[in-house]
């Protein structure tokens, strides 16, 4: 493997650079994942059946917080990726850490969020609204879930192998995963929470 | 520790932040669904490109045109299949 | 025992049991034989766990054949039914049942992997790679599409068949009209082998960008590597749409939901709208590697260079935004208003610009050329007479208001097989012809060739013309019989004729498979179609490493001015080449994604759950895995090169 020094540590090898692209280009792959959600969640949002409507069971706190808990876990992966990059090893490992705590805190909250849900009568089998809520937020969540795992992984190997042209590509790539769920998850906030409660 | 907090990033995250608090106005207010939806698309979006561009990088190597094609290429069909549906199953069936 | 009753056939019949005895003997012979010549090892090092890009293709090659017969056998039990009013020879039932497994064998576990096997083989080849960007991906996604196929195929034995068309309309497909597992069998396996499409998706566009040889930039790649290019992004923006229509689907079925039912604000017609919404971009999948072959086809049996490169390379980008806008046009009748219809109705015929400039562009190429008609040139002149049949009553179905008559007729079916066969096959043929020599160092047949190629394209003509007519006399498709006051009689008698000389064509080419593999001379060159790309500048058959040094491009066609202008092609010093470990995770890992998708068939969530965890276990193992690859010495390389050159003397 020819390593280019010139370049951050994720981007030095060709194998890293191809690793980078292909990933975005999935990431291209998710946006229509989500999208089909989406288009599926607004053609069924009315459709609520003998269940209670959006705007019935939306609450605000719960959203707001899981919404300042993804929001600052992408800024601290960020400024972990900033870390990476000027080496500070230890540094880096605390920011992840920090990401994945507020990961896990987001999925505590979206975890009581649809125990509430299935408790006031809005459960998978409720109704077309129901169904296609829980799933577009299931989606997001089992996301979330994986990436904790992905990203346990990745400080695991950090932490053993070092910084590494392999570990600094995978954790660019992890935080490229971490901050496109912050993103599907404002499209959430915004287009079935807000508008649902307009 | 300073270093380790970059002035771009910062202020990227607390734009993020005042841009959640615009979107909420919707919430707050009581807004016309017309103003309401711009309100949203526009945070959204905004919101959407912070991310890309502050966080994740996306203009950073030779294989900028290649990301942002394919991102600009997602999302041009994504909207295709979002609004398409929409106007097939709801506005005009 | 009642757990096990859900494995029973619902609707069994001596043709099924007949299945049965049929694949436990040939199991029983493969594992036999493998036993018995000692080939446990072989297969496993040399195929279960490469991952080289050729090797994976030829594995795709065999899956589309077999596939290919399988679906052949259910258009022929279709004909034969049909063939006479008042038919007895299937019932209803099993009618469905075959003309569902027909739909879904042909489109996703036959053209798929077809076009995945050439693209394999040759994408890396043309732009002078060592390997696709993922290699390990590359096998994962091999070994799901297969264990995909596989699940899909045990369905008519195990628990029953899908019987809801290859479009699984619901509430049709809804728990309340569907009882058996068939239809759990059609979203998990269509599941698991999309699965393994996204990721070649990925992996394919990955490597076009990244991987081209130095020198070639975007506009003088290879027109079949730019449709591959070009298809694999729409397989990347399409599949999503079809992973999340399956998986509600499934939620439908197994869990009891309500998207696609008729009550608790369920909607039926969202099915058939995300359906399409993939659907649609598919025929495209299809078609635009068809398209790149017949460039490459047509420009090297013409002598001439492709003409209008930068129009073709065009209308294939045109042709992938659109293929996203059209997709209403399989559902005009569903009830949306005139507005939405008239949309899509003149998105459908603005596609047809693009296509027809391809055609001309074709044209073109072979006037003045000085023409020689190989089999894969014949199919490929053939191909276009055809294929403007398809493409001109697919302007007649696009028309809204008209296709209130057409729609769910045999005219219909007429017109997409009119499409799909030239289309599809004929260039799979074609394609598969050609790159043959370079797949396995000999040619094939040519003479058993061309009168395989008659026996198909008469065979073809015969068996679909006459559903033309018979549509527009109003014979509805999926019927399983008709009677004879109806008149569709002698026509659809024509029909099954046609089919009996088409499956003679198919024979023919298996065939010739045979015979030049006992037969034909292994002395041939690395170039003997006299071709101009790159693929045909390495041996036949081509060693592992593809290319002993990297080629340089200056131009469209690499090869052609290499051999004509003198274009200096291989420069610089032999060096040690870095290659890509073999892995059995890939395997691994798709026959657990089988156990996964058999579980959730038939609702068996122990076994599911221990499958989940296994499949992420695998996962896991990837990214803990530290695996470098390993070095091709120089000396190798070189003797190597030596030996394949004795060879081709």
């Amino acid at each position: 493997m020819k390593i280019d020094n010139t370049l951050p540590l994720e981007y030095s090898t060709e194998q890293n650079r191809m690793n980078v692209l292909g990933f975005w280009i999935f990431l291209g792959a998710e946006v229509m994942l989500f999208a089909t959600l989406f288009a599926t969640y607004f053609t069924l949002a009315h459709r609520t059946g003998n269940g209670p409507s959006g705007a019935e069971i939306f609450e605000i706190a719960p959203v707001l917080i899981e919404t300042f808990l993804l929001l600052t876990s992408s800024f601290t992966i960020g400024l972990g990726v900033h870390a990476m990059r000027l080496g500070r090893k230890n540094a880096m490992i605390a920011f992840f850490a920090v990401t994945l705590l507020l990961g896990l805190a987001f999925l505590g909250v979206e975890i009581y969020e649809f125990t509430h849900y299935v408790h006031i009568g809005a459960g998978l089998q409720t109704s077309a609204f129901t169904a296609i809520l829980l799933t577009t937020l299931g989606t997001h969540g089992a996301h979330v879930t994986l990436g904790l795992f992905w990203g346990l992984f990745i400080i695991l190997q950090v932490k053993k192998r070092g910084l590494t042209p392999e570990t600094a590509n995978k954790s660019f790539i992890f935080s490229l995963y971490w901050h496109f769920l912050d993103v599907v998850w404002i499209f959430i906030f915004s287009f079935v929470y807000l508008k649902g409660m307009m | 520790m300073s270093e380790l907090f970059p002035r771009k990033q910062v202020m990227g995250f607390v734009f993020s932040l005042v841009l959640t608090a615009a979107a909420l106005t919707v919430y707050f207010m009581d807004l016309s669904f017309a103003v309401g939806m711009t309100v949203l698309l526009v945070t959204a979006f905004v919101q959407a490109a912070v991310q890309l561009v502050v966080f994740m990088h996306a203009g950073e190597t030779d294989d900028k045109v290649a990301i942002y094609m394919n991102i600009y290429y997602g999302v041009a069909i994504a909207l295709v299949t979002i609004f398409g549906t929409l106007l097939i199953l709801v506005w005009d069936m | 025992m009642d757990y096990f009753d859900r494995f029973a056939i619902p609707h069994p019949s001596p043709a099924i049991y007949a299945s049965m005895v049929a694949i436990g003997l040939t199991v029983v012979a493969i594992i036999f034989g493998l036993t018995y010549f000692k080939k446990w090892g072989y297969l496993w090092r040399e195929w279960l766990t490469t991952v080289d890009h050729k090797r994976i293709g030829i594995m795709y090659l065999i899956s589309a054949l077999i596939m290919l017969f399988r679906g052949g056998v259910d258009a022929i039990m279709m004909r034969a039914q049909t063939a006479v009013p008042d038919n007895k020879l299937l019932d209803a039932q099993h009618y469905n049942e075959v003309f569902t497994t027909h739909g879904v064998v042909m489109i996703i576990f036959m053209a798929m992997p077809f076009i995945y096997a050439l693209m394999n083989v040759v994408v890396p080849l043309q732009i002078g790679a060592r390997d696709v960007a993922f290699p390990r991906l590359n096998a994962l996604s091999f070994w799901l599409f297969f264990m995909g196929a596989m699940l899909f195929n045990i369905s008519f034995v195990i628990g029953g068949s899908p019987d809801a068309g290859w479009t699984s309309y619901f509430p049709l497909a809804g728990n309340d009209f569907s009882q058996s597992v068939g239809t759990n069998y059609y979203m998990l396996s269509i599941q698991i082998a999309g699965i393994g499409t996204l990721i070649s998706g990925i992996n394919f566009t990955t490597t076009i960008f990244k991987m081209r040889a130095p020198g070639m930039t975007l506009m003088k790649m290879p027109m079949f590597t730019w449709t591959a290019l070009i298809t694999n992004a729409i397989v990347l923006f399409a599949f999503p749409v079809l992973t999340i229509a399956l998986l509600l689907g499934t939620m439908d079925r197994l869990f009891g939901t309500n998207f696609f039912t008729m009550t608790n604000g369920g909607m039926d017609m969202l099915w058939a709208n995300l359906f399409w919404v993939w659907g649609h971009p598919e025929v495209y999948i299809l078609i635009l590697p068809a398209f790149g072959i017949y460039s490459e086809v047509i420009s090297t049996f013409s002598r001439r260079n492709l003409y209008g490169y930068k129009s073709m390379v065009g209308s294939i980008v045109i042709i992938s935004f659109f293929s996203f806008l059209v997709w209403t046009h399989h559902f005009f009748t569903m009830g949306q208003g005139p507005l939405t219809n008239s949309i899509f109705s003149i998105t459908t015929m603005a596609i047809a610009i693009p296509t027809g400039i391809k055609i001309f562009n074709w044209l073109l190429t072979m006037r003045k050329g000085s023409i020689k008609f190989t089999v894969p040139m014949l199919y490929s002149v053939g191909f276009i007479p055809i294929f403007t049949i398809g493409g001109v009553t697919g302007v007649m179905l696009g028309m809204a208001s008209a296709d209130y008559q057409y729609h769910n007729t045999m005219f219909l079916v007429a017109h997409f097989h009119y499409t799909i066969i030239p289309g599809v096959v004929f260039a799979m043929i074609a394609g598969l012809t050609y790159w043959w020599p370079k797949m396995f160092g000999f040619m094939l047949n040519e003479r058993i060739g061309k009168w395989a190629f008659w026996f198909i394209a008469i065979g073809f003509n015969v068996t679909f013309f006459p559903m033309f007519f018979t549509g527009l006399d109003g014979q509805a498709r999926r019927m399983y019989t008709y009677s004879e006051a109806t008149g569709f009689g002698p026509l659809n008698m024509l029909s099954f004729a046609g089919a009996i000389v088409l499956m003679i064509g198919f024979a023919l080419i298996v065939y010739n498979v045979y015979y030049s593999t006992r037969y034909a001379s292994r002395n041939i060159s690395a170039d003997p179609w006299n071709a101009r790309t790159l693929e045909w500048a390495t041996h036949s058959p081509v060693p592992s490493y593809n290319f002993a040094i990297t080629p340089q491009v200056n131009s469209i066609e690499a090869l052609w001015d290499h051999k004509k202008k003198g274009q200096p092609l291989f420069s610089g010093p032999i060096e040690k080449i870095h290659m890509p470990n073999n892995s059995g995770v890939p395997f691994i890992m798709s026959c657990i994604f089988f156990v996964w998708g058999f579980s959730f068939v038939f609702s068996m969530w122990i076994p599911a759950i221990i499958t989940t965890i296994g499949i992420f276990v695998c996962m896991a193992h990837r990214s803990f895995e530290k695996d470098d690859g390993y070095y091709i010495s120089v000396k190798e390389i070189e003797d190597t090169e030596k030996e394949c050159e004795v060879q081709s003397r």
